[in-house]
């Protein structure tokens, strides 16, 4: 018996505990082990290709794209068309552009509340985002969903979720389901790999832990991707998780495979990304990602970032993702500065053109309000259960 | 172009904000992005951005100075590159969203509304009375007046039980008031086969000096029904409300009494078998026609004249029965014949004594008479069934001295009196209905047809 | 054809036969697949079905819930089996913010066709961790339905109907009736979710109740007979939606209402049956509804603390007499 398994006399210090753990002295025949792999599986190398300039400019109007869409986001709370909270993806534009031009369009994909960046990548068009941002009609969920709880089926964008780490999960069962579709019920071979998104902030939750043993155990196809951006919330990673200086150290009690990646460049993210999706997909195996990045604004419309200095600011906002990607253009001569200020316009142009259709579109009528809790349309919600002014509207439109 | 820099909500409760300190100067170029001011707001410091590029044109709030949410900060004009192909409107000066009424407001204060209504609504009856609701509704379908009952729940609460019960021992109830008094046919020897009667409104209760029950050891305290409640309610109440005054007069028989004999034995193989009762309510309903002032109801602030004429015929029920007295009523019996009237209230005095009357039988009255001539009594008065406005008490048909054409002859005589609302009769109409009345009992053939 | 089985073989029936009718429906949870179902509610279906959809999964009830919501988003149909409801708690997250949420949140998009099933209530002398209703703290939550089948008969319509429906549905089951013998039909039938059925007639007093308690009422209604009071006893099969007009239907007919309900008290679905009762019936009523509840207190592990503790037939018998005044 080792000092570290008996509880009535606690280990003095970590370095202590480790070395208890490890102790010889420990006579505890092994545990079975169900998979003989036992191994944590090297992630590949990254590519050194370039893709097309064409998918280059592509990735820089995308995250044009979201840069305006999130300005005008903080202009339109600020004018109190947008309610709720509001967590903007200024900053780490190239992880949601880079990680999902990784991707095929049929791969799904997961995420928490700073949502509009991944939304907007994976195809979600402004105007429904905005509107959704402004708790209209035409927003993205008839807006019922609101800025953390951006859905788009169509580009399989399974959510904005607003729990901490609540997506962790949901993006196994993802993987889990076109993992099954595939091979049990389509009985050929896993095609579809699955990113789930998260903070650093998420990793301390157990739903987290949970999901990694469950996608290791059940080989899913489906890549943990921690958008590292430094701050959960207001607190310094180092400050709130163990062993925050390599967080792909959380994959290896897993056995799984895990590789750090710089997320302030989208040519990076790429590389190493479609490697790594590709693998996932090929093994049906699951990854982990500590993508650095740096999140340019407060967690929320409301932090006032007094945790953090000007500098470190000024220091990261040298490494804007855009402004990366704009220079390595010119400089390759694949875009003129002219053909730049054009973008721009161009991508203001739309944005504002969202702006403008969100605010044209009607707030919901109020059936909306009990639409959608019951796949069929009033559910559960007949006769007696029916709020008063429900059914009189019900009854109304049965008469019309 | 120019845009405004409005106060920024910089927090979710935010509602207004302090500049502390401006970070530009009228004709300072900024750029998107760029920090304008620091902001105090509820929750922290806090810094204004600009979202777009421009030359600050003016600065309308000064450092220190407090505004809400919205209100214009600063001017700033785009330079013509920024402006030409961004056609941005002032997004910053696009008024602040009223907040949208939420539409259920309405419906929930409606809802709340009709509530409250509804709760005083209900307020309004009797709070001291304590009863449940199955046991009210079924009270009012059986027309046990709940006031009468003792109940039997916690607190005295009157439940199902207790309605029943009530119901059950006083089957003929239902909606119908109690009249004064019972009919009887003026002549006792053809009358309907009726029980006696007892006159109700009359205590004969000893009552001690201070209106305190004294009971003694030999007498026997009996429960009251659920009809002797009503009665005994119905009749208090009509006592105190109304103001009665009786106005009486004797009627020559002679001729009714040669009608009915005549009419009796003639039409007896058509098993036509006339009471004098009929006769008498025939005469009454045709008074009530030919006097609608007389037909009328009083109504707290009107006074309601009854178009039809329905007539309600008191009848006693057998003592072995419990006792009692229902009034079943004639319907348009200034319309209905002789051997109409005569048929329907030999039906409904067998129906009452055997199995009891429907609320229907009993509603609707517009007068009534009560007859006690069966027991030899030859005049009596009688206390006003509300909501009619007047009682007809008809004594017994007696022969008696009479003065003929001045010679002293023996005559059928019957006495009737009638009790009136004054709130509704006046005597002098009182006293023109009465001779109406007379006028067809002495001259009976308009009452054949 | 109809024969007598346990409800364990009931259960086991409605998910077998859905899983050969539809390939989307899988079933995971704890010890479902090699230990062959810690309650044999799954026995044999490994053997049928194979590790890839009778998967077992670690002790992990957030991690394998939610991974089971991801699964059904994407249009699978999967049976989430709790070896006790008690466990569910550690995936309240999952259960109750994802599931029933997700097609409102997403504006209709995305719906969770899933069914979440196991044991609920005292198991006898669990002690309280391990005794959870969990009934009126779930049935709370709007975009879910919950069953709660008291015989073999309806626990496979009921599941057969919950495996089918496009909505998250929580099946409540009891370790303490999955021995119960009943007829049951070998072909697949539904029960549609949201109907109650009157379990023995009467004119005297309602009793309504979901699950195990219903047994105890029906003991309670026989006692009863010798005292006069003829009870109908309304089992409600399914809690959300809650079939208030089979309910109010009879408390019209007979004036009183008892409902016993084996959670606690307060903001209950007792409470929830007697609002709606009174609010519905109000004209109908002779006394106020009279409620049956487990006591107010964590469930004892004492055997005689524990069965003091529960709904049972004598405390079943002094409310109805309490309620119709023979008390």
């Amino acid at each position: 018996m080792t000092m570290a398994q008996n509880p009535t006399e606690p280990a003095r210090d970590a370095e202590s505990a480790r070395n208890a753990g490890q102790s010889p002295g420990n006579e505890r025949p092994p545990a079975p082990v169900a998979d003989a792999r036992g191994q944590q599986p090297a992630a590949p190398a990254p590519l050194t290709t370039t893709p097309d300039s064409a998918v280059l400019l592509k990735w820089l109007r995308d995250m044009m794209l979201i840069r305006e869409f999130e300005v005008r986001s903080m202009q339109a709370y600020q004018n109190k068309l947008a309610g709720g909270f509001l967590h903007v993806y200024n900053g780490q534009e190239a992880v949601a552009v880079g990680c999902i031009g990784a991707t095929q369009h049929h791969d799904p994909i997961v995420t928490a509340y700073r949502d509009h960046g991944h939304a907007l990548a994976r195809g979600m068009d402004p105007k429904v985002g905005m509107a959704e941002l402004f708790g209209r009609i035409g927003g993205c969920a008839k807006g019922k969903g609101g800025s953390m709880h951006f859905f788009d089926a169509n580009n399989h964008m399974y959510g904005g979720h607003g729990i901490v780490g609540a997506q962790t999960p949901l993006g196994a069962g993802l993987a889990f389901a076109t993992k099954y579709r595939d091979e049990v019920i389509d009985e050929r071979a896993n095609d579809a790999v699955s990113l789930c998104f998260l903070g650093d902030g998420a990793i301390n939750q157990g739903a987290f832990h949970e999901a990694l043993n469950l996608a290791e155990l059940l080989d899913l196809p489906v890549i943990f991707i921690i958008e590292n951006n430094g701050y959960s919330m207001g607190t310094a990673t180092a400050r709130g998780t163990a062993g925050a200086s390599d967080l792909r150290k959380k994959a290896v009690g897993y056995d799984m495979a895990a590789c750090r990646i710089d997320g302030m460049d989208v040519l990076s993210v790429w590389r190493s990304m479609k490697p790594l999706v590709d693998w996932c997909r090929s093994e049906s195996r699951p990854a982990l990602v500590d993508m650095q990045c740096y999140r340019f604004k407060g967690h929320s419309m409301s932090d006032p970032r007094k945790y953090r200095t000007h500098d470190e600011e000024k220091h990261w906002e040298a490494e804007d993702p855009i402004g990366r990607l704009a220079r390595q253009l010119v400089s390759a001569g694949a875009v003129s500065q002219d053909e730049l200020k054009v973008m721009g316009k161009a991508v203001r142009s739309e944005i504002r053109e969202a702006v403008d259709w969100a605010k044209a579109s009607p707030e919901p009528p109020i059936e909306e309000l009990y639409h959608d809790v019951y796949t069929d349309v009033w559910g559960p919600y007949t006769g007696t259960s029916l709020p008063e002014f429900m059914r009189r509207r019900a009854s109304d439109r049965e008469q019309r | 172009m120019s845009i405004e820099i409005t106060m920024p909500r910089l927090s979710d409760t935010m509602e207004r904000g302090t500049i502390i300190k401006w970070h530009v100067a009228e004709g300072d170029e900024v750029t998107a992005g760029d920090v304008l001011a620091d902001v105090e707001t509820d929750k922290a410091t806090m810094e204004m951005q600009s979202f777009d590029d421009g030359v600050v044109a003016g600065i309308k709030v000064p450092e220190g100075q407090a505004v809400d949410v919205g209100t214009v900060c600063a001017i700033l004009s785009e330079d013509d590159d920024a402006a030409a192909g961004d056609q941005t409107q002032p997004t910053a000066a696009e008024p602040a969203q009223p907040a949208p009424a939420p539409e259920t407001t309405p419906s929930h204060v409606e809802v709340i509304e009709a509530a409250a209504v509804r709760t005083s609504a209900g307020g309004s009856g009797r709070p001291d009375l304590r009863i449940t609701p199955v046991a009210r509704r079924l009270a009012e379908a059986h027309g046990v007046d709940p006031a009468t009952l003792q109940g039997t729940g916690p607190s005295g609460r009157i439940t199902k039980k207790d309605v029943l019960a009530a119901a059950e021992t006083t089957q003929e109830v239902a909606a119908a008031v109690p009249p004064s008094a019972a009919p009887a046919d003026a002549v006792p020897v053809e009358s309907p086969a009726l029980a006696p009667i007892e006159q109700p409104g009359v205590p004969s209760t000893p009552v001690s000096a201070g209106g305190q029950l004294a009971l003694h050891d030999d007498d026997r305290r009996e429960p009251v029904s659920g009809m002797r409640q009503t009665i005994a309610r119905r009749l208090v109440q009509s006592k105190q409300e109304i103001p009665h005054y009786q106005v009486a007069m004797s009627f020559d028989m002679d001729a009714l009494v040669e009608l009915r004999s005549r009419l009796n034995s003639e039409l007896a193989e058509y098993e036509v078998k006339l009471s004098m009762n009929d006769l008498i309510v025939r005469a009454c309903a045709l008074a009530m026609a030919r006097n609608p002032l007389m037909n009328a109801s009083w109504d707290t602030d009107a006074i309601v004249y009854h178009n039809r004429v329905h007539m309600g015929v008191a009848v006693a029920l057998p003592e072995e029965r419990g006792g009692g007295l229902v009034v079943p009523v004639i319907h348009d019996a200034d319309r209905r014949s002789l051997r109409s009237i005569s048929a329907q209230t030999r039906a409904l005095a067998a129906k009452a004594r055997d199995r009891g009357l429907s609320p229907e039988d009993m509603e609707g009255a517009t007068f009534t008479v009560s007859n006690l001539g069966m027991f030899g009594v030859d005049d009596f008065t009688a206390i006003i069934n509300p909501p009619n406005s007047a009682i007809l008490a008809v004594g017994a048909t007696l022969q008696k001295p009479v003065v003929r054409d001045g010679e002293l002859a023996v005559g059928w005589v019957m006495k009737a009196t009638l009790s009136n609302d004054h709130r509704v009769v006046d005597g002098a109409t009182a006293a023109r209905w009465l001779n109406t009345l007379k006028e067809l009992i002495e001259h009976p053939s308009a009452i054949l047809v | 054809m109809t024969r007598a089985i346990e409800f364990r073989d009931a259960l086991r029936e409605a998910m077998s036969d859905e899983m050969r009718r539809d390939k989307r429906v899988f079933l995971l949870g704890e010890e479902v697949a090699q230990y062959d179902g810690a309650y044999k509610v799954s026995r044999g279906m490994l053997e049928e079905f194979g590790p890839r959809r009778i998967v077992d999964t670690p002790i992990s009830e957030s991690g394998f819930s939610g991974m089971a919501i991801g699964a059904a988003m994407m249009g699978l149909r999967p049976i989430v089996e709790f070896m006790s409801w008690s466990f569910s708690l550690v995936a309240a997250d999952p259960i109750l913010n994802n599931a029933p949420k997700m097609l409102y949140m997403s504006g209709g998009q995305l719906g969770v066709p899933i069914v979440f099933r196991g044991n609920d209530g005292a198991g006898g002398q669990l002690g309280s961790t391990h005794s959870w209703c969990v009934e009126s703290l779930y049935a709370n939550v709007p975009g879910l339905k919950m069953i709660i089948p008291s015989t073999p008969h309806d626990a496979k319509g009921l599941l057969t109907a919950a495996i089918r429906d496009d909505n998250p549905v929580f099946c409540l089951e009891s370790e303490r009736m999955l021995s119960l013998t009943g007829d049951v039909p070998e072909a697949s039938y539904e029960i549609p979710i949201g109907e109650a059925v009157i379990r023995r007639p009467g004119s005297d007093c309602t009793i309504v109740s979901f699950g195990r308690p219903v047994h105890f009422c029906l003991e309670a209604a026989e006692a009863l007979v010798a005292e006069g009071i003829e009870c109908e006893v309304i089992d409600g099969r399914s809690i959300k939606p809650l079939d208030i007009n089979t309910i109010a239907e009879s408390v019209r007919r007979t004036n009183y209402c008892v409902v016993v309900d084996q959670s606690w008290s307060f903001a209950s679905v007792g409470s929830e049956v007697a609002a709606e009762v009174h609010r519905v019936c109000f004209d109908d009523l002779d006394n106020h509804v009279h409620r049956v509840h487990s006591d107010d207190v964590p469930a004892p592990y004492a055997h005689n603390l524990e069965q003091e503790m529960l709904p049972n037939a004598r405390k079943i018998c002094e409310a109805v007499r309490a309620c119709t005044y023979n008390a």
